[in-house]
């Protein structure tokens, strides 16, 4: 009797142990261990809050079945994180936040890395930039504040941050342009700590204007302290709906400060797809934008196609601005 | 008036609930334990809250963090009493008389009164939140570029001026410092400046590891090159915590005194606790009638540092609530712990959600009543580590040193960097330059550097904006002042007496 009950067991787990690796050895491919997103920055900017985002709706929809951990490794202006991502080479279970700077970092010649080094997974949200001048200000469209620059570039110091060559900086030098300002004319004022310096400088009346993503300066609009000249975005955006498109304003611009997600180099196809298909489902949970609506955080997701081309474009048209206004060299 | 009492109630309501309290008091433990912690500061604690307050309440999570943010305060200055080694750079200070305490025996006394003062910082900072927010936000406002420059300029005069020995080494450990700081990327220009073609140091210095370095890794050799001498450890003493009345009212007005400094320089975004010890340490030493007990086991150059360490972080509060911005790394990571449950501190949090600021600012009393509970009794054990012997507590000393280094930014390279800054701390120390101004230097080299060129720019390149706006000229006056003052003592003391 106990004979047969084992031999029934050694038959009920060869089934299973067979059919179990079976599912595993077929072209699907799982993360068999603890996922890690990376963040390239310390706790608390924007890279961190998107991976910690990311954390949380897969996790709270359940759409992977391991732990996810976000480490933070800050340094070089994200290079630090993506190349410590490239050393995973082949492994699925790593990935990284990013931005516009994996593009500018290696156009400005500050890091060798390029998006070509990494898996794009994904674009997932955006947020749009602006123009922020204080609230009494004489100048109330993007026309009349480039015209008093014009002028006199003197009198307007420009607030932007972290660095020259960013999303930020590079919106105000687009616009400049369009509107015949000479960039080299433009007196621009660095503020290391971005909004936390560039907020109190222009409410305290030491700059003339800030370049600045818009949702860093939507408290102050609603608080009457901070007028917003254009924003970069292809139409209004319902938070500030007063506040005019620069396209509205005749300017050829829709510039997103967008983040995404990337992996590392030498993934087979199994692991993109599985990547492509669980941040697809990802992008639609309730969580997801429930937590986007929080954040103010426009949608813009693109999947891992999309983005790999996306990126191709937005390297080549950095790359002729950057030229263009002198800052690559 | 009455106003702000029928709000204090209301957040008194809020933070005195069982729940609220039971976290105050494990965010308060938690900091204490990771602010001791060479390398972990108020941010990591924080941070790694984070995935914890995902399903709190925006009340609860933020209090839990204040907590968390209090308690590294409290614990950061342990390390730097125990062993010399600061736990952030606000606690660099408290290693000047602390750890001289510690070698004279006072362990005990010295924990109880960093405890006490950073007890009495903290209520202040509380006080002047609930009273003073609205016009300190306004006030701060008005430090742009030049003034910023210019008390910069005077929070390293005053350290210069404060450092043992000869001003001129002084002076020499500054440059140092500062020719550090250049080290990395520039972010204005976008050049790579003095890295040798070392990818690991264009972020530049990481002043913690610099401090780890000088510090803690010299300490140990320091002391291997006297382990024959024994502290003079009373072994009967040795365990209690506990400060006389006496001593403690020696302390009481310069901790009340350095409160308000605190909470001023804390409410400037970006400048911090580290200014706020210097500067509380220099006005004390200047202020004493025995100005040379500084730096050898003085209980006043440990009290008043403290006390403007913890008023400061209610000085960060204020940024935060009132603009929405982040005033320091720990509030930086709060407003983005914030922003995912929905809540962004603004202009506007007050009206729109008073329960949360209000609440956030009554429980900063409670915590530091908590926090002081916390802390006296768990100076007992610490004291003990003092039975340890020194040829066993050294090699630990090195490890833990080591290991903070490599959670900074889990680099090797630092390892290099860690023992390069030991072996220049053991041989400035031989030569008798004094390691503050280098690494105040060193923190503020970027800010100094950065705000000089801002303030240039905005006034087409003229020199001077810095005298013409009164409060950039009030700082420099004082920086002159303290510098004039310090050689005069200085020529005073070297020339015989007649």
């Amino acid at each position: 009797m106990n004979k047969k009950r084992a031999l029934w067991m050694v038959l009920f787990v060869a089934t299973a142990v067979v059919f179990a690796t079976g599912t595993a050895l077929a072209k699907d491919w799982k993360p068999t261990k603890a996922i890690e997103i990376i963040a390239p920055a310390g706790p608390g900017g924007g890279w961190d809050m998107l991976a910690r985002t990311v954390q949380k709706a897969l996790t709270d929809e359940k759409l992977v079945d391991k732990p996810i951990i976000v480490t933070n490794k800050p340094g070089g202006g994200g290079a630090t994180g993506w190349t410590y991502l490239k050393g995973k080479k082949g492994h699925g279970e790593y990935l990284a936040a990013t931005s516009p700077l994996i593009l500018q970092n290696n156009l400005l010649g500050k890091s060798e890395l390029t998006y070509n080094d990494v898996t794009p997974i994904a674009c997932l949200m955006a947020e749009w930039e602006t123009i922020a001048v204080k609230a009494d200000a004489p100048w109330k469209t993007g026309k009349e504040f480039f015209e008093a620059i014009k002028k006199n570039p003197a009198s307007v110091p420009v607030g932007v941050g972290p660095t020259l060559g960013n999303d930020d900086h590079i919106q105000f030098l687009t616009i400049a342009q369009a509107f015949n300002v000479d960039p080299k004319t433009v007196k621009f004022v660095v503020f290391p700590k971005t909004a936390a310096e560039q907020i109190p400088a222009i409410l305290g009346g030491h700059i003339g204007a800030i370049t600045i993503s818009m949702a860093e300066t939507l408290e102050q609009v609603k608080a009457g302290k901070l007028r917003l000249l254009g924003v970069s975005s292809p139409e209004r955006l319902a938070v500030i709906p007063d506040v005019p498109t620069w396209k509205e304003q005749g300017i050829d611009l829709v510039f997103p400060h967008w983040r995404g997600l990337i992996a590392a180099p030498g993934l087979t196809d199994e692991q993109l797809k599985y990547w492509d298909t669980v941040i697809g489902k990802m992008v639609q949970t309730k969580t997801w934008k429930d937590l986007l609506k929080k954040l103010d955080w426009d949608s813009f997701y693109q999947n891992a196609a999309d983005h790999k081309v996306f990126l191709a474009e937005s390297y080549k048209s950095q790359d002729n601005l950057l030229t263009s206004v002198g800052l690559k060299k | 008036m009455e106003a702000i009492f029928d709000h204090l109630m209301l957040g008194l309501k809020v933070a005195i609930t069982p729940l609220n309290i039971l976290w105050v008091f494990i965010g308060g433990l938690l900091g204490t334990i990771i602010g001791m912690l060479p390398g972990l500061g108020p941010a990591t604690g924080v941070a790694i809250l984070i995935p914890i307050t995902y399903n709190m309440n925006p009340a609860t999570a933020l209090i839990t963090m204040c907590a968390v943010y209090y308690g590294a305060m409290f614990g950061g200055s342990r390390a730097s009493i125990m062993i010399n080694t600061p736990g952030d750079a606000s606690a660099i200070v408290s290693c000047f008389d602390g750890y001289p305490m510690t070698k004279n025996g006072r362990a005990g006394e010295a924990l109880a009164i960093s405890a006490y003062a950073s007890f009495i910082g903290g209520i202040i900072g509380m006080v002047f939140l609930v009273f003073l927010t609205e016009p300190v936000a306004m006030a701060a406002l008005k430090f742009g570029p030049a003034e910023k420059f210019s008390l910069l300029l005077f929070a390293l005069t005053a350290t210069v001026t404060l450092s043992e020995g000869s001003i001129l080494k002084g002076f020499i450990a500054m440059g140092l410092g500062f020719m550090l700081s250049t080290i990395g990327i520039d972010g204005q220009s976008g050049s790579i400046r003095f890295c040798y073609g070392l990818d690991a140091l264009q972020d530049g210095i990481d002043f913690l590891v610099a401090m780890i370095g000088l510090y803690a890794v010299a300490e140990v050799f320091k002391n291997y090159g006297s382990l024959h001498v024994k502290y003079s450890v009373d072994s009967k003493t040795i365990g209690k915590v506990w400060v006389s009345w006496k001593e403690f009212k020696r302390c009481l007005l310069p901790m009340i005194r350095s409160g308000p400094l605190g909470f001023f320089v804390g409410v400037l975004p970006g400048m911090g606790g580290t200014i706020a010890t210097f500067l509380s340490y220099a006005t004390e030493k200047g202020l004493s009638k025995h100005p040379e007990r500084f730096g050898k086991g003085e209980i006043i150059g440990l009290a008043a540092p403290e006390s403007a360490n913890n008023a400061c972080s209610g000085g960060a509060m204020v940024p935060l609530l009132t603009l929405g911005i982040p005033g320091s790394g720990t509030t930086a990571v709060m407003l983005a712990a914030l922003m995912m449950l929905g809540i962004r501190p603004g202009p506007i949090l007050f009206e729109q959600h008073p329960e949360i600021a209000w609440g956030v600012i009554a429980s900063l009393l409670v915590g530091n009543v908590i926090l002081l509970v916390i802390n006296l009794p768990l100076a007992v054990p610490l004291v003990q580590l003092l039975r340890v012997p020194l040829r066993i507590m050294l090699p630990m000393i090195l490890g833990l040193g080591y290991m903070g280094t490599y959670f900074l930014n889990y680099s090797s390279f630092d390892f290099i960097l860690v023992s390069i800054f030991a072996l220049g701390g053991y041989l400035l120390s031989k030569l008798s330059v004094p390691i503050p101004p280098l690494v105040l230097a060193l923190i503020l080299g970027g800010m100094t550097e950065q705000t000089f060129r801002n303030a240039m720019t905005i006034s087409d390149g003229n020199v001077a904006t810095f005298f013409v706006k009164p409060i950039s000229l009030t700082f420099l006056i004082l920086a002159a002042i303290s510098l004039v003052y310090s050689l005069w003592r200085q020529k005073k003391l070297s020339s015989p007496h007649q």
